[in-house]
């Protein structure tokens, strides 16, 4: 069993560690605060091929795995949780599922714009009255010769307004339970009657859009049907196995760079005539923050290394999300606690962990769902 | 067909806390990483590259297997292939001066034959600053130091190097010199680009060339030297420093009596 990362996935995680620092650390507080997506930054990361890492060369990805995947949102994560989270839903949910479910056509056509960076993907699974219970959908897909027709309301889109492609869920047979829902490629911005309805105000995360789209008899050709009719819920399973991976490696990130504030704080801040890291208390919960933090990142790297070879990864992805989510939110209080009255000021980072962290709890199955997923595969 | 060769240098970076163990640094305080300078010579080659045809750009180090990773990232960058010279008596030496290093390079430029050398002015752990200069008297090309720009498509279209050369007191100089020729390049000449991924990917299998002394032409005496590091210290710092308060009125006339007691200024 070997814990050292490969050469090649070291440089590639040094280089976007370094891109982090340089390009988007010094605005991640300001995009926050101006609810701004940094269409720029997406941009360089484009330019960087960072946006395709876990795709195939032959549709303009990277090639790479999915723990390179994870090291490289883990970076983006460590400086800025939206964009972080945007880059994960576009990887994991908007572009993953073409690759693994649709036909060359559909590849060609939609997962290599998004592959190369070109487009900004997302997926639509939740809706006002479905959450964790993601079977009851409302949205539906009428078959209405050689065109499907989608009417419903999504939720908590995540870039949504900014995207090149939302793969819709929808019910294409309500008599089929979990049988029959289907996924939809749609194009919101040439197919007519996709509005975005809101862009949330949000805890965090704030330069990542969360949206409302209304879907108001869309009418798409039958060629958007991503796989076979009645399998959007098998693809939604499969999808979220490799996406709590990202979101596990996302959350491990926020805890790194929580931790790597209070340290850094708690060696200069001087009380009582010695830096604060030296008291117990301080040095005790930095301790404990760095256990939950290396602890978060080799379950993310043990699900990792078990979906690159072509394992099972239900319940390590379930629990590698569960952990490290909740290992983000507490460290990130922790750090607002090391750091005091600073920790609690906009002019330090800590704070906007803490509201990104908690997100972690609820995203891509909450942490209750996490317990019930993971349940199931120990057998109760 | 024109021919980049470009020195390269891993260098290691003291940690802010840090101890001194004998005549060096302990390890434990050390980071390694490309030297500041390389990272902008590695960039003009590669940009001369990109500009031109069929240009093959060369980079060269001095070092143990443990730089391959530092030299790598070079080749992520743009450099088609490398070399790394080392062997058991470079392993040995404590200090390899700068004429131990001309020898090498020399070596090293005679077999490769580049239009072009880049070496960064001076690299950031032992700082000689004359490596590049050295090499080029040794090798017989012109040369410029602390060049900090490059007309490329002069360079391309007729084998001249026009420079700007930036001297003392932020005078800058401009010069030409033919090819074949050494630069010693400065920072800001350019902006380093990061690696791009599929460049990380792509560099795995490109080319680390090891070569021992032998395989140059050379042997252990090349690298002896009559420089020796005898001690290394922490120089005493002080710092004095004076904050004035009050008013501008105030801290005005305070400012003004300690120029006037240490002689500023007329009477």
């Amino acid at each position: 069993m070997d814990f050292e990362l490969p050469a090649e996935h070291r440089m590639i995680r040094d280089t976007v560690r370094e891109f982090c620092e340089e390009e988007i650390e010094p605005i991640a507080q300001e995009i926050e605060n101006d609810h701004r997506f940094p269409a720029e930054i997406f941009g360089q990361l484009a330019d960087l091929d960072v946006m395709g890492v876990p795709i195939s060369e032959e549709y303009g990805g990277l090639g790479g795995d999915q723990l390179m995947y994870a090291l490289v949102t883990e970076e983006l994560g460590r400086v800025s949780g939206g964009i972080g989270l945007s880059y994960a839903a576009h990887v994991s949910l908007g572009t993953k599922p073409l690759e693994l479910f649709g036909t060359e056509a559909q590849k060609e056509r939609w997962l290599r714009p998004l592959a190369t960076g070109e487009e900004i993907g997302a997926w639509a699974l939740t809706e006002p009255g479905s959450g964790s219970d993601a079977s009851d959908m409302d949205t539906t897909a009428e078959k209405d010769g050689d065109e499907y027709v989608l009417d419903g309301t999504k939720q908590f889109i995540t870039n949504a307004s900014e995207a090149g492609s939302v793969l819709v869920k929808a019910v294409t047979d309500p008599d089929a339970g979990y049988d029959g829902i289907s996924t939809f490629i749609v194009d919101p911005r040439n197919d007519d009657g996709f509005e975005v309805t809101t862009v949330w105000d949000k805890m965090g995360l704030n330069c990542s859009p969360t949206c409302e789209i209304a879907l108001n008899g869309v009418r798409i050709p039958e060629d958007r049907l991503l796989g076979e009719e009645g399998e959007g819920w098998t693809q939604t399973m499969k999808t979220l196995d490799g996406g709590r991976i990202s979101i596990a490696a996302l959350s491990t990130g926020l805890a790194q760079g929580a931790y790597d504030a209070a340290a850094a704080y708690a060696k200069e801040r001087e009380q009582f005539g010695r830096p604060i890291s030296k008291f117990d208390a301080i040095r005790d919960k930095l301790v404990d923050m760095y256990r939950k933090t290396e602890r978060a990142r080799l379950l993310t790297h043990k699900a990792a290394v078990r979906y690159d070879g072509g394992q099972s990864v239900t319940k390590e992805s379930a629990l590698a999300k569960l952990d490290a989510s909740e290992a983000a939110r507490k460290v990130a209080e922790d750090a607002v606690q090391v750091l005091g009255g600073y920790g609690y000021t906009e002019d330090f980072a800590p704070q906007r962990f803490y509201r990104d962290a908690k997100l972690m709890e609820i995203g891509e199955g909450t942490s209750e769902i996490q317990h019930l997923v993971i349940g199931r595969q120990l057998g109760f | 067909m024109m021919k980049v060769l470009v020195t390269v240098k891993e260098v290691a970076e003291v940690e802010e806390d840090f101890e001194i163990e004998g005549t060096g640094i302990a390890d434990r305080y050390l980071e390694y990483d490309l030297n500041e300078w390389d990272d902008y010579a590695v960039e003009e080659a590669v940009q001369i590259a990109e500009t031109g045809d069929d240009i093959e750009v060369v980079s060269v180090t001095i070092g143990p297997e443990r730089c391959e990773e530092t030299i790598r990232m070079a080749l992520a960058k743009g450099v088609d292939r490398a070399i790394r010279v080392w062997d058991d008596a470079l392993a040995e030496t404590d200090l390899l001066d700068v004429a131990a290093k001309t020898r090498i390079l020399r070596a090293v430029v005679e077999a490769e034959e580049p239009d072009l050398v880049f070496t960064g002015v001076q690299a950031g752990d032992d700082s000689f600053g004359a490596t590049g200069v050295s090499l080029a008297d040794a090798v017989g090309f012109e040369w410029a130091a602390v060049v900090n720009d490059l007309d490329v498509d002069a360079v391309l279209d007729e084998s001249v190097a026009r420079v700007h050369r930036e001297l003392e007191g932020g005078v800058d100089e401009v010069t030409e010199v033919d090819l074949p020729a050494v630069l010693t390049i400065q920072t800001g000449i350019n902006e380093p680009r990061y690696a791009s991924l599929r460049g990380i990917r792509q560099a795995q299998r490109k080319e680390i060339a090891e070569k021992h002394l032998a395989d140059l032409g050379l042997d252990a005496e090349a690298v002896e030297t009559d420089v020796r590091l005898t001690e290394m210290y922490e120089p005493e710092s002080e710092s004095d420093a004076t904050i004035f308060e009050g008013s501008a009125e105030e801290t005005a006339a305070q400012l003004a009596q300690v120029l006037r007691e240490k002689g500023v200024g007329a009477e």
